[in-house]
This record gives C-alpha cells, sequence and structure tokens, in this order.
C-alpha cells in the first residue's frame, strides 16, 4: 500500500497538485488510524491530508477515481464482458472456471502465475500483476497519444503476454477443437478469449494512465493557450471560457494586491497621536503610535469603445474592471462608438455579465454606427468631463481607428489635465498604429500611458500596473 | 472509559456524539474530525458563507465537553490582541500605590547606582503573569484542561498574523521574553475557518487538516430542518428544501445558506403554513435572499417551482398527463 499511495502522491504533484513530503507522512498516520476498510473513507482520508486547496478538488477526484479504481475496474470489466460473450451467468462462469481447474489437474498442464490468475478469476492477483508489470515498463511515463502502441508493446513484454499465449494455446489443443464434449468446447471458448481479454486490459491500461497524464496538464495548457490568443479571433465556446478566466485572474490579483497593500500600511512616528494615547499612563510613552498611511482608492473612469471590431476586448476590460470593483473608490463606465453613453447604472442593476451584455448589445447606444472617436470625445466632454477629478485615473480602450473624421485629440488634452493618469489601450499590434485611419499618433502624446493589450496576458498587466499605481 | 470522553474512539463515535448536539455531519466531515483529534493537528475548514464552519467547532467542544476559546480574526489583528498584553495600566497604579515600599527597599542605599541595583533585583515582581492580560492564543494554551481553540476567519487575518500564528500552531508554545517559554499542557484542538478572501498560505495549509464543507444535498438538508425547526410540517420542509436546492443553481449574487433556509422554514411555520404557494414565496422572500435583484431572479423560478409542485401534489392522471404539455 505504501507505494501505492506514493506513486499517487507524485501523480497528483504531476497534475499540479502540490504536496510536501510532511503532507504525505500525514497521510500514512491517517490511514494507519482509519484503515482501508472503506473507499470513500481512503478517499476522504487522502482527500484531507493531501489536497489543501479546494480548487484541486476535482482534479483529485478524478484522479483517485482513476488511480484507484483504474485497473480494478479494468479487470471487472473484463471478467463481466468475457461472462456475456460465453453468455453464462455469474455462477455458471464460476463452474466452468473450477471445471477447467479440474481439467488442467487431471491433464498435469502447469501453468504460469499470470495465466492462473487468468483462467481462475482471481481478480486481485490479476490486479496486482498488471500493476507491478505496468510499474517495471514505466507506464507512468507515457505523454502523448501516439505513444499508446509502444507502451501497450512494453507492457505486453513484461508481463510475458507471449508465455501466456503459448500456454493457453497448450491447453487449448489439450481441450482439443472438435472435441463432441459440449462442456469442453465452452471451456475451449472460454481459454481462446482469454487472451483477447488480456490484450484488452493492457490496451485500457496504457490509455488509464495516459489520461492520468492529461487530466492536471489539458487544463493548464489550455488557459495558457487562451491567455495568449488574440481576442480578435475568439470563437463563442472561447468568449465562454475566457469569462471564466477573468474572474479567476481578477481573484488572484486580489490576493496579490492584498499582500502588496498591507507591507505598506505602517506610516512615520506620530508624535501627537503618541502623546495623546500616553495621557492614561502619566505621559510615560508605553504605547508608540504611527501614522496610518491613508489609502487613497483609486478611482477609475472607463471609457470603451464598442463597435465591432474591438468588442471583445472591451467585454473582457469591463468583466475585469467590475470584477475588481471593491478595490477602487468609484467606477464610472462609458461606451461608445460614436455617440457616448454612460453604463454604470447597468452595471448597478445587474450581474456584471449580463450588463456587459446589455452595453454592448446597443441597448445603450447605436453600435452600428461607424466608429467616430472625435464626435464621441467631443461629446464627453460636453456631458461628462464633471466625471474626471484629480484623484480619477482614466482608462479608454480602442483601437483609434476614425474612419478619417475629425480626431478632436484637444478633448483629450483637456482630460490630461484634470485626471490623475490617462491610459490607452490599443488592442491593435503596435505596428500598425498610424496606419491607414488610425490616429493613435494624434492621440498618444496626450497620454500618460499607452499599451497594446491583444490578449489576456497584456490585459492582466495592464490592470496589475493600474491597481498598484 | 470516562478518562477518554475527551477523545473519539472512532469515525461512528463523530457521528453519533455530533449528533447529539444536534448536528448533522456528513461522514467525511466526521472523518476529518476523527483524524484532527488523533494527530493533533489543526483543522482548516473552507466553504462557502453559512454551511456550519464555525458551528463545526462548537459542537466539537460541546462534543469532548471542552471549554471553546474563539479568536475572531479581523484585518490588523496583531500579537497583543490574540496572544497577550502587558497590563501597563496596573503596573504603573501598583508602582504608585507601593511607592513607600519601593522607598523602603532603597532606603540607606550609598549611591544612586545601589538604590538602581536594589530595584532591579525586584523587577521580575512587575513583570509576573499578575500583569500579564492573557489573549485567547495565550488561554488556550495555558489551560489547565483542554480545550478546542477556534480561529475565525482566518482569511481576513493580515499575512504576518498567519506567519506568527504558523509558529504557535506547530509547537504549541509561546516565549514572553519576560517569563520565558510557556508551553502548552494540553495540545488544544484547533479549528481555523475561512471564507477564501484570501488563499492561505501553504506553509499555514501544510500543517492542516482539509476540510471543505459544501452546502448540504437534499436528504442532509432535509434532517437539519426537521431537528432545528421544531413543529415544521414535513411536506412543507421536503417543498423549502426543493425550492432553496432550486434557487442554489442560480446565478446569485448571495446564495442562501442554511441558517437562511431555516430562517424561511422558521419564518413559514410562524404562519401556519402548510405548503408553499406563490403570494406566500413572494411575501417571505425577504428572510432567504438579502439582495433586490436576487429576490426578483428567484421569484421567478420559484413561481414555477411551486407551479410544479402543486401538479406533483395533486396527483390526478389528468394533471399528470398535462404536465408534459405544461413544460
Amino acid at each position: 500500500m505504501d507505494d501505492t499511495i506514493i506513486a499517487f502522491v507524485a501523480l497528483l504533484r504531476r497534475n499540479g497538485v502540490r504536496v510536501s513530503f510532511a503532507e504525505s507522512m500525514d497521510t500514512f498516520r491517517a490511514l494507519d488510524l482509519v484503515g482501508l476498510g472503506s473507499r470513500a473513507g481512503v478517499k476522504d482520508v487522502l482527500r484531507a491530508t493531501l489536497v489543501k486547496r479546494a480548487v484541486d478538488h476535482p482534479t483529485y477526484d478524478h484522479l483517485f477515481d482513476l488511480y484507484f479504481s483504474g485497473v480494478g475496474e479494468i479487470v471487472k470489466d473484463a471478467e463481466s464482458r468475457a461472462m456475456e460473450g460465453l453468455d453464462l451467468d455469474p455462477a455458471e462462469y464460476q463452474r466452468l472456471l473450477e471445471d477447467l481447474a479440474r481439467f488442467l489437474e487431471a491433464q498435469g498442464i502447469g501453468t504460469s502465475e499470470l495465466t492462473r490468475a487468468l483462467l481462475r478469476q482471481d481478480t486481485a492477483r490479476l490486479e496486482r500483476l498488471l500493476r507491478e508489470a505496468s510499474q517495471r515498463a514505466g507506464v507512468q511515463r507515457i505523454e502523448r497519444t501516439f505513444q499508446e502502441g509502444q507502451f501497450a508493446q512494453g507492457l505486453q513484454q513484461t508481463l510475458g503476454v507471449a508465455e501466456v499465449a503459448r500456454e493457453l494455446q497448450g491447453i487449448s489443443d489439450a481441450l482439443g477443437a472438435g472435441d463432441p464434449d459440449p462442456r469442453r468446447r465452452q471451456m475451449g471458448r472460454l481459454v481462446d478469449r482469454r487472451l483477447q481479454d488480456l490484450q484488452e486490459m493492457i490496451r485500457r491500461m496504457v490509455r488509464g494512465e495516459l489520461e492520468q497524464h492529461d487530466v492536471g496538464q489539458r487544463d493548464a495548457a489550455r488557459m495558457q493557450q487562451l491567455a495568449e490568443k488574440s481576442f480578435y479571433y475568439l470563437s463563442e465556446d472561447e468568449i465562454r471560457r475566457m469569462k471564466d478566466a477573468v474572474t479567476k485572474l481578477a481573484q488572484r490579483l486580489k490576493n496579490a494586491l492584498a499582500v502588496k497593500r498591507r507591507s505598506a500600511r505602517k506610516g512615520a512616528f506620530d508624535v501627537k497621536d503618541t502623546l495623546r494615547k500616553n495621557l492614561q499612563y502619566g505621559g510615560v510613552p508605553f504605547k508608540i503610535r504611527f501614522d496610518r498611511r491613508k489609502r487613497v482608492k483609486p478611482q477609475i473612469v472607463v471609457l470603451c469603445d464598442v463597435s465591432d471590431s474591438v468588442r471583445n476586448v472591451s467585454r473582457f476590460m469591463l468583466q475585469f474592471v467590475y470584477s475588481l470593483q471593491d478595490l477602487y473608490a468609484k467606477v464610472r463606465s462609458f461606451v461608445f462608438v460614436s455617440d457616448v453613453g454612460e453604463i454604470t447604472k447597468l452595471f448597478e442593476e445587474n450581474e456584471i455579465h449580463q450588463a456587459i451584455d446589455q452595453a454592448i448589445r446597443g441597448n445603450v447606444i447605436n453600435v452600428y454606427a461607424h466608429s467616430d472617436f472625435g464626435r464621441a470625445f467631443r461629446m464627453f466632454h460636453r456631458e461628462h468631463l464633471a466625471a474626471i477629478t484629480r484623484h480619477t485615473t482614466v482608462i479608454v480602450l480602442g483601437d483609434a481607428r476614425n474612419n478619417y473624421n475629425l480626431p478632436h485629440e484637444w478633448v483629450l488634452k483637456e482630460i490630461k489635465q484634470r485626471a490623475k493618469r490617462l491610459i490607452w489601450l490599443n488592442p491593435e499590434n503596435r505596428m500598425t498604429w498610424g496606419f491607414g485611419d488610425s490616429e493613435m499618433d494624434r492621440y498618444q502624446p496626450y497620454c500618460d500611458v499607452v499599451e497594446e493589450c491583444r490578449n489576456l496576458r497584456q490585459l492582466y498587466r495592464v490592470v496589475d500596473r493600474m491597481v498598484v499605481g | 472509559m470516562v478518562a477518554f470522553a475527551f477523545m473519539f474512539a472512532s469515525i461512528e463515535d463523530v457521528i453519533g456524539r455530533f449528533a447529539a448536539q444536534h448536528y448533522i455531519c456528513h461522514r467525511t466531515i466526521a472523518t476529518v474530525v476523527y483524524l484532527a483529534s488523533r494527530l493533533r493537528k489543526p483543522i482548516l475548514v473552507e466553504g462557502p458563507a453559512g454551511v456550519g464552519k464555525t458551528e463545526l467547532a462548537k459542537v466539537l467542544a460541546g462534543a469532548l465537553d471542552h471549554e471553546l476559546i474563539r479568536l475572531q480574526c479581523y484585518e490588523g489583528l496583531d500579537e497583543s490582541k490574540a496572544l497577550y498584553e502587558w497590563e501597563y495600566a496596573k503596573q504603573l497604579l501598583y508602582t504608585q500605590i507601593l511607592k513607600d515600599k519601593i522607598g523602603e527597599v532603597i532606603a540607606g542605599a550609598p549611591g544612586l547606582k545601589e538604590a538602581v541595583e536594589r530595584v532591579a533585583r525586584q523587577d521580575d515582581v512587575f513583570f509576573s503573569e499578575r500583569f500579564i492580560v492573557p489573549r485567547p492564543l495565550l488561554r488556550a494554551i495555558t489551560s489547565p484542561t483542554p480545550v478546542v481553540l477556534l480561529i475565525d476567519e482566518i482569511d481576513k487575518a493580515d499575512t504576518e498574523f498567519e506567519a506568527f500564528l504558523l509558529e504557535v500552531l506547530s509547537d504549541f508554545q509561546v516565549s514572553v521574553p519576560e517569563l520565558g517559554t510557556i508551553k502548552a499542557k494540553h495540545v488544544p484542538l484547533v479549528v481555523l475557518t475561512s471564507n477564501n478572501a484570501r488563499e492561505m498560505s501553504d506553509a499555514l495549509k501544510r500543517r492542516c487538516l482539509h476540510l471543505y464543507i459544501d452546502f448540504p444535498d437534499k436528504e442532509q438538508e432535509r434532517a437539519i430542518i426537521l431537528l432545528k425547526v421544531p413543529g415544521v410540517a414535513e411536506r412543507l420542509a421536503q417543498e423549502v428544501v426543493d425550492a432553496v436546492q432550486a434557487l442554489r443553481k442560480l446565478d446569485l449574487k448571495k446564495t442562501p445558506s442554511i441558517s437562511e433556509t431555516l430562517d424561511w422554514t422558521r419564518a413559514l411555520t410562524l404562519l401556519n403554513v402548510a405548503t408553499l404557494d406563490a403570494a406566500l414565496v413572494d411575501d417571505t422572500l425577504s428572510t432567504l435572499l438579502k439582495y433586490e435583484g436576487d429576490i426578483r431572479k428567484a421569484q421567478a423560478e420559484l413561481r414555477e417551482h411551486v407551479a410544479k409542485a402543486r401538479a406533483k401534489a395533486s396527483a390526478a392522471p389528468a394533471v399528470a398527463a398535462d404536465k408534459d404539455v405544461l413544460h
């Protein structure tokens, strides 16, 4: 059992669950107490001692099932298929096996351990043999689908399948293919199919190992891929998954931030407060007081272009900003194409995703017009400039493709003067800025920060810097 | 046997004693509690708000007949609030009162140096346990009888505090510079709860057994209601559970917790309701849900749900046949 647990711990680690040495020691002590009586019990024990993050629970459950019932299940499956193939119920099948054993004894045919296990429905032994051989053959090293054949072959050799095949053939011959006795014929059929069964078991074991290897890595790889993928080319399904990814990232950012903030909590020595607090001790300074550094939470104004070309980026930007809402003193958000409209209220009244959908679908402004940054900016200047104070960080999100309209960059200049910071995020590749109808070159001088923001990774970086600064 | 009352004999024993405390628990929970009590390891309990994380510690203390010492964490919690604090005011007061006595001690000292020397010889009088205010952690460690220590909402405390806690939890001893090291007489059974406002450090997690409590399934929630709300009609309990479980599947701002389910059931029982109907649901929903948006969303869902339940209850064949058409 010890080796089994150690191997399982290694499997968990391979799949991204962090398990320390001390924790695996705990597992052994805990198993001593609880015993191996029930599967569910063992599962609970391993979970409590090895898996400390709730996010790892699905991975753990999946791996546990694969690992601990994997081989047993495979063996049992093969057994029941054999019964079905011979059209026998368990009791009859059992009797047939007994007859066969008697026959072998009478004939004086000796067999190897594996063959005996196969012909006697000795599932426990079969399971152990398969598991040991699998370990010796190093099947757990399998990584890719195309290696399945190679590893199956290795496992066959380690098990000595050729030997088993020879023995089975021998028994089959001894039984006599054309024997008129129906009982014997039945035994012959059983012996013949056991070889296939064994090969099927081997195939499934290798497949199982491959799956074990895959679980965690597949998720990690998928996430990675998603983070790097340009927002322009997302499919419907990817948008859905991206939503989860954004939520997770936002949560991570929050955690990281909590730590950063705290480390900067204590300020300088506060004479006045120290004196006042220590009056009760006769003026003797027992308690030293420090300034509590005032945290000025940033205020945010987001201006999102929701024209067709950048809609996806706007969606995730909005989701990001609103997932982090409690980190800011205030968030006001606007969408524009050629008109500008405020959507702050939408977010107050609806759940995030609904609000985003409504904002993007054109319930607030006409989203089918041609982009006109200049017009939208002027409109913003006329109606909403009061939203910007010296504590505000303004984020503009757009590709600055203005359809050759007037750019009205003076609005940005004025915003910059009023605001704490002006950040422009452009979802286009930096190489293309300023070409064609892109007015990026005109807008850029008035921004404090200009960033390319084409995928989730870049978006995360931008938001990270925004919150800290 | 009595001597071992503070230990659980087996997992079944945990379940039994918890049931005696009116706490229905899943075998998973009992397993972890049993292991914790045997291995003397802290339990870190996580899960959504209102599934009975804090309650678990209380019940544990009750089941073992231990005293429960609770440390509520919050941002800015530090050692002086969690471990101990010198009682400066009392020390000062004593010096004032004992002025004459101090005068006696230093009387006849030939010089200032000698006087200081004499006072110094007495200074452990002032730094003795008499002037220490024990806070929960120190109380748990120095307690003459075994205790259950509940560290509630550890995720709200700062990371520095977590690091400090780690030290205490690993050896169950603290050193007070003036007094020396104090070692625990009995290793307390520690329960930490977290709402996952932030992720705990790996070091802390490594030292704990981990327990994730989720919302109970239908069967369990019904059992909890029947246990906690005396006089509730069985049928109402079932309907409430069905409704609440359906609501938990919705995307709500705040998912109804067990305690809110109980509140709702109590309200309905007070109103002498035997079975749910749409109007009643509308009126009482505010005990279950705390956001306007959630309530609106839930109303639609529940109306449908109540209608379905009604159709099922009046099991007339005609209605049963219509059911498929309706949905």
